[in-house]
């Protein structure tokens, strides 16, 4: 943020040049597409991770261990987490796909905001035995905090903008985009790689596992007999840069609209009324200006559990007149906590490039009191703007606003 | 730009309600152990049920949140949150064999759960963020109030810093070499040459718009860097306060992060012969945690709003007869380093 003109807020457009992704559906946004057009599921039984759970609860687990992901991307180094290393294979991705230059990685009006609510958390049994000091030490010391995913990018990147880590549960990765976009805005930066990192820890999946809502089988958001939801793992990233600083630059799509609220009722569960996911949506339109009749697409949170899909539904129903198209991605990949807005916010991008939608699965009947259907099938579809949802624990909302160029 | 209203502190220290810094708290197995409140806003049955930080973090906020209304956001940085449930939570998986577990310890060890509980009791359904980036969380928080102060200039922000000191993170960090080995007092923390500072926590919040009218302090300017070389951060903090001094403005303190860990003395050394002025410092106070940099805030605007200066804080230099401008340096583990300005 050296020496950039802070006075006034720009009306600067904030533009979407590059995306990164890895989920249990593929390791790049082209894996992803083609699984999401053909309907396919990523959630099978565990068998990497190391849990009593493994093989009675499907999770969206990357079926590639650890150690290959350390080859593979040329991350040998001590103390580099699971999380850090789905993180370092999308922000690559991200990156290269913008043809950022080291120069620009390096500038200091490049930043980069992620978000992760595991961190290194995710190496739960060397947690356990560092923190009550039962072993001789592991390499993992100053790897365990949420800040060690962006440290660790920020060290091998030698990034010199603002570098930031965001945790507001679920709806973590949506700040970090949010958060990013408003640095544009205000001239502490040119261009933000944002996105969010997690991976499957016996933390937090005995944790949802203790709040009883993991579905023992795969998750079928929005139907009327949806069981909870299934944990997933993965990492997305995009590069957003000012208008003017891509001016020669392929751009896939505009970022529009954010908003951040709280639903200010429950640590771990959303009202009945759904304050916080309607005035997430609603503040995102008044952002972009939009009416929402505008709305072509909402990629909802839709985990599957029997709280967030109900509510979702009752804010999607007090907000718009006709409801729009709308889908889970859960049911192919599984929640992927601090992740998944920014995943989401590719599969926006995705939605949007090809002028496409994606099948909503396991769906067979609405919920009774809202009487809402997601969008079943494969389609090609006009797409102008798209909305992202992504609720979280702690009563954090957040919704994002896409659009066509 | 930030105009900071009204401020409130957690420490080790009598920093809360009658702030009192003739009496000395002292540094006991190497930690620095806030001392908390009594608070009669929250009810006992909940508060028992809420971790350190948590209670520290929503005490601190609900002493400064008078007008619930007008709070259009809720910014807090915290490296860990609720660590101490983290590892309870974590110590039931592993002693119970991913038994039946009961969620309180869970949901309390979220990061967000201290925003998120502040928010619940302001029942405020505006901005709520928790920024967690280690030793720069509640620097991040501060940027992020700046740019939402600018974005609404008529409306008010609560923002703050809290983290808490559990016995596994002493461990952790312990085993990470942050702290000392050998034992000693408040007053020895910089005399010592070794490695690793004392333990600390803390909590403290502040009111920020963009009104100049009655404010009690300006954070004028803030900037945050990622390196192990001394050598850049002098030359930004040498461009800091280049661009954001006014001409003829002039530096009255210097509040240092200086820690008594002997392998960050160059980064204090060289911050404070650029700063070239009356040097204070708190880490023997507060103890070192990743957002110690929130309380070094509140001292300075403690220090503008009553122009005195505990002496036990002088490190260097004579305490100046009026106190406008002070510039405070923190770095945290010698890889996250931040600078602020604050003047009156």
């Amino acid at each position: 943020m050296n020496k950039i003109a802070q006075n006034k807020i720009n009306l600067e457009r904030i533009f979407i040049t590059g995306i990164g992704i890895i989920t249990s559906l593929g390791e790049s946004p082209d894996e992803n597409r083609i699984a999401l057009k053909q309907g396919k599921c990523g959630i099978t039984d565990l068998e990497l991770v190391q849990t009593r759970y493994a093989g009675k609860i499907p999770f969206g687990e990357i079926k590639i261990n650890t150690e290959t992901l350390k080859n593979q991307l040329k991350a040998t180094e001590s103390g580099v987490t699971r999380t850090s290393l789905l993180a370092l294979h999308a922000f690559e991705q991200a990156i290269n796909d913008a043809k950022l230059s080291v120069r620009e990685i390096t500038s200091s009006e490049t930043a980069f905001i992620n978000a992760s609510t595991v961190g290194g958390m995710c190496l739960t049994d060397e947690l356990y035995k560092d923190a009550n000091n039962l072993s001789i030490k592991s390499s993992y010391l100053s790897s365990y905090d949420f800040g060690s995913v962006a440290i660790y990018l920020q060290q091998r990147y030698q990034i010199r903008g603002i570098v930031n880590s965001i945790n507001t549960a679920c709806s973590s990765s949506a700040n970090a985009i949010m958060y990013g976009a408003r640095l544009i805005k205000n001239g502490y930066a040119k261009r933000v790689i944002v996105g969010g990192t997690d991976s499957i820890a016996k933390f937090t999946l005995n944790g949802f596992n203790s709040l009883m809502i993991l579905s023992p089988e795969i998750c079928t958001p929005f139907d009327n007999n949806r069981k909870g939801l299934n944990l997933g793992e993965g990492a997305a990233y995009l590069v957003l840069e000012a208008e003017e600083t891509c001016k020669s630059k392929h751009v896939y799509a505009e970022l529009t609209g954010f908003a951040n609220t709280n639903d200010a009722f429950h640590p771990s569960s959303l009202s009945i009324e759904g304050d916080g996911p309607f005035l997430a949506m609603k503040n995102t339109l008044d952002v972009a200006n939009l009416t929402p009749s505008k709305i072509d697409f909402i990629n909802a949170h839709g985990t599957g559990t029997e709280n967030n899909d109900e509510v979702e539904s009752r804010a999607m129903l007090r907000l718009f007149e006709k409801v729009p198209s709308f889908a889970s991605t859960k049911s192919n990949i599984g929640h992927t906590l601090g992740a998944s807005g920014a995943i989401e916010a590719v599969y926006s991008v995705l939605n949007i490039m090809h002028q496409e939608i994606y099948p909503n699965l396991g769906f067979e009947n609405p919920i009774e009191s809202t009487k809402l259907t997601p969008v079943l099938s494969y389609s090609k579809k006009e797409i102008s703007h798209v909305l992202s949802n992504s609720f979280g624990f702690g009563g954090n909302c957040s919704s994002l606003l896409f659009s066509k160029i | 730009m930030l105009y900071i209203h009204s401020t409130s502190c957690i420490s080790a220290q009598h920093t809360f309600d009658d702030v009192n810094f003739d009496v000395l708290n002292p540094v006991v197995e190497n930690k620095l152990v806030a001392v908390e409140p009594n608070s009669n806003q929250i009810p006992n049955a909940v508060l028992r049920r809420m971790g350190k930080a948590v209670r520290m973090g929503i005490k601190a906020a609900l002493s400064i949140v008078n007008n619930q209304s007008e709070l259009k956001g809720i910014i807090i940085g915290t490296a860990n949150g609720g660590m101490e449930d983290c590892i309870k939570f974590l110590n039931q998986i592993i002693d119970y064999d991913e038994g039946t577990l009961t969620p309180t310890n869970f949901v309390q060890s979220t990061a967000n759960n201290i925003a998120a509980q502040i928010g619940l009791f302001t029942s405020n359904k505006n901005y709520n963020i928790t920024h967690v980036h280690r030793g720069l969380a509640f620097e991040n928080a501060v940027i992020d109030a700046m740019m939402l102060v600018k974005e609404h200039p008529n409306s008010t922000f609560l923002l703050g810093g809290v983290d808490e000191i559990s016995t596994y993170n002493y461990t952790i960090s312990l085993l990470d070499g942050l702290y000392k080995n050998e034992e000693g007092k408040n007053n020895d923390l910089y005399e010592t040459e070794t490695a690793g500072s004392v333990a600390g926590e803390g909590a403290a919040m502040f009111l920020v718009n963009g009104k100049k009218q009655n404010a009690q302090a300006t954070l004028k300017a803030i900037q945050t860097i990622h390196t192990t070389d001394e050598i850049t951060v002098e030359a930004n903090l040498k461009d800091f306060l280049a661009t954001h001094l006014a001409d003829g403005e002039k530096l009255d303190l210097f509040l240092s992060g200086e820690n008594g860990d002997s392998r960050l003395s160059k980064y204090t050394k060289i911050t404070e012969k650029i700063a070239d002025i009356t040097t204070l410092r708190y880490k023997h106070l507060t103890g070192e945690f990743p957002t110690a940099s929130a309380l070094s805030l509140w001292f300075a605007c403690n220090f503008i709003e009553t122009q005195k200066v505990p002496t036990n804080m002088v490190k260097s230099g004579s305490i100046p007869t009026e106190i406008n401008t002070i510039l405070i340096y923190n770095n945290y583990t010698g890889i996250q380093h931040s600078f602020m300005l604050v003047s009156r």
